[in-house]
């Protein structure tokens, strides 16, 4: 290998070297963190929240018109027979919220009655009937459904809450981290004084707000229905049957009261891409930031090489009239760069980890895969080469005959 | 041996053709030190230059020592020159950035030898022109005359059949050149075949043989003769 010479030669011209060899560092720092920022909300993005999302769409019922209670519970029911009984649908249900809605109810669980203390666990709260299980297409893995007369409408004179709920896997091992059998008989209690039966456990529901750390994995399902104005319905369809429902069941809820609008008919799917808009954002900021910085490397090197090229033009033509072949001087200016990628790569995954435990400390995020900071060098390595490949085929084709021109 | 029959180079672009030579033949023996002269643009130089395989030639037949060299692909022209060739050239050519020890040593990379026989060779080679203890010396620190003799233990490193010299005193003093044309007299003694390109006379007259180069033909004989003609017509 010429890998002696040419480091020495690099020694009595270091400047320009040096530069790339930081210029490379430094997106190498970049570009390894930013890389585990994507990966980390690419993470959340694909993060499933538990419920049917491909076949579910869900929309809302606004009355603009005064009724009654009584009116508004019979509106509610009869949206939900009409809903239903169309065929195609596999349930729906009325709820306040649904998860990567961005808005909904949370509460404090404690084990013991009276105020909140720092133990309390915070858990979304989805206000549901015996349909929601269904509805949502949510695993039971302990326990069961609500009995049909477990479920009542709320009572603007009795603010206790119902007696019974379903509660995530994850919201369940909060509770009771000791538990080791089963959570349902088991007793919470919420609104400071309400106790609350733990009828039936899901693996996996996700809270309504996917932002928000450490606790989205957090819900709780309460037998409850409300009778308001505003009336939020989720859809389970069957296969392959959603987007011929959702236009279907609008316009029959439409036609079936004038006194109210039927508005936000939005697929899951829709709901998701709402719900992560900004995280996606970053990631193609992130990436974009990232492509162009390795891209503003590799020109860097493409223009330290083509200057050295140019530079040492009677020198390359001298390395050929002593015999270096064609791919020899290639060779030549690939070990170069690789020997100058080294040094900024190296100098690199330093600084990327130090600055990777700074953003960790700084900002709570997850510390880098180990596989990153060598993918990464990799990939720039891999660049470099690339990079330097035209400028050296242009050196292989000076001709020798130049060492014997005078100058 | 090296043998040039009816070499023809043509330099064309898109409105000018240059014929650097016309039907020059040539048959160099082994061991021979040959002198070619000539005024300037005669031909000399593209003549070095199709003898060591820098350029091709455009029509003619060229043998190296009964190889057709006519036919060779880059590869194989590349290796020609850094197994049969050595050269040494006016303004030296060395590596600045590569070390007296260094310089050597590049041809012999190319040849592939392993770092023991490069090691032997350099050494050898740099005690050979009295240059043994400058092996960290950079060419900006030595003088011309230095610089021509690490170029020509470069060149002798390779052991190479052939030594092509054009104009190696040009830009030496008289003295140093002295030192380097009886250093060349000497390689030649030793069985190494010297073409050397010149326009000075005298150092023409060193050679064993002289031809004359002009307007790209050879004439044989010596020099001062056909300078005169030259100069008379």
């Amino acid at each position: 290998m010429d890998i002696g010479p040419i480091w020495r030669a690099m020694l009595r011209n270091k400047a320009g070297f040096i530069l790339i060899a930081l210029q490379i560092a430094v997106t190498l720092t970049i570009l390894v963190n930013a890389f585990g920022i994507i990966q980390e909300s690419t993470d959340k993005i694909s993060t499933e929240s538990g419920i049917d999302e491909a076949n579910t769409f869900t929309l809302a019922s606004v009355l603009f018109t005064d009724y009654e209670r009584e009116q508004r519970k019979v509106l509610i029911d009869e949206d939900l027979d009409l809903i239903r009984n169309t065929p195609g649908v596999v349930n729906a249900v009325a709820s306040n919220s649904f998860p990567l809605r961005q808005g909904g109810w949370s509460m404090s669980l404690a084990l013991e009655p009276g105020n909140q203390t720092a133990e309390s666990v915070n858990t979304a709260i989805y206000f549901v009937d015996e349909h929601g299980m269904e509805t949502f297409d949510l695993g039971l893995v302990d326990g069961r459904n609500f009995l049909p007369e477990q479920v009542t409408w709320d009572d603007p004179d009795d603010n206790t809450w119902p007696a019974y709920a379903i509660i995530t896997e994850e919201l369940a091992k909060e509770i009771w981290p000791d538990e080791t059998v089963s959570y349902v008989g088991k007793t919470v209690f919420i609104s400071d004084d309400d106790p609350v039966n733990i009828v039936g456990v899901v693996d996996k529901m996700q809270a309504p707000w996917p932002n928000w750390d450490n606790v989205v994995e957090r819900s709780m399902l309460v037998p409850q229905r409300r009778p308001s104005e505003f009336v939020r319905y989720i859809v389970r369809a069957e296969p392959g049957m959603r987007d011929q429902l959702m236009p279907e069941i609008e316009a029959a809820l439409a036609a079936s009261n004038k006194d109210r609008i039927i508005r936000d008919v939005r697929t899951m799917d829709h709901t998701r891409k709402l719900a992560y808009v900004g995280d996606a954002a970053m990631i193609k900021i992130l990436g974009f930031v990232v492509l162009l910085l390795t891209l503003i490397t590799a020109l860097g090197i493409v223009g330290l090489t083509s200057f050295n090229v140019s530079r040492r033009t009677r020198q390359i033509g001298i390395r050929r009239a002593l015999g270096a072949t064609q791919p020899a001087i290639i060779r030549y200016f690939l070990i170069e760069n690789s020997i100058v990628s080294a040094v900024g790569l190296v100098v690199g995954a330093a600084l990327a980890i130090g600055l990777n435990i700074a953003m960790v400390e700084a900002f709570a995020l997850e510390p880098l895969a180990w596989y990153v900071i060598p993918i990464g060098m990799l990939v720039l390595f891999i660049v470099g080469q690339f990079a330097v490949t035209g400028p050296a085929r242009r050196a292989s084709n000076i001709s020798p005959a130049i060492a014997t021109r005078s100058g | 041996m090296l043998v040039m029959k009816d070499v023809y180079k043509i330099y064309r672009t898109d409105t000018v053709e240059t014929h650097a030579l016309r039907g020059l033949s040539l048959t160099v023996e082994e061991g021979e030190f040959l002198s070619v002269t000539g005024p300037s643009g005669s031909g000399k130089t593209t003549f070095l230059n199709i003898a060591g395989l820098l350029e091709e030639l455009t029509s003619g037949t060229y043998e190296l020592d009964g190889r057709d060299i006519s036919s060779l692909n880059d590869r194989e022209r590349s290796r020609v020159r850094n197994e049969k060739i050595g050269f040494i050239f006016q303004s030296f050519n060395l590596i600045p950035e590569l070390n007296v020890f260094d310089n050597v040593d590049v041809p012999l990379r190319y040849r592939g030898f392993d770092r023991a026989e490069r090691h032997r060779r350099i050494t050898e080679c740099l005690e050979r022109v009295g240059l043994a203890s400058r092996t960290k010396h950079f060419p900006a620190q030595l003088s011309g005359g230095q610089q021509q003799r690490v170029a020509i233990a470069r060149a002798l490193a390779g052991e190479p059949r052939f030594l092509l010299a054009d104009e190696p005193t040009g830009n030496l003093d008289t003295n140093m050149a002295d030192s380097v044309l009886d250093l060349l007299a000497e390689i030649n003694a030793s069985g190494t075949t010297i073409i050397m390109v010149t326009h000075e006379l005298t150092l023409a007259d060193r050679a064993r043989r002289n031809i004359f180069v002009r307007d790209g033909e050879l004439h044989d004989g010596p020099p001062e003769l056909h300078f005169a003609t030259a100069a008379s017509a």
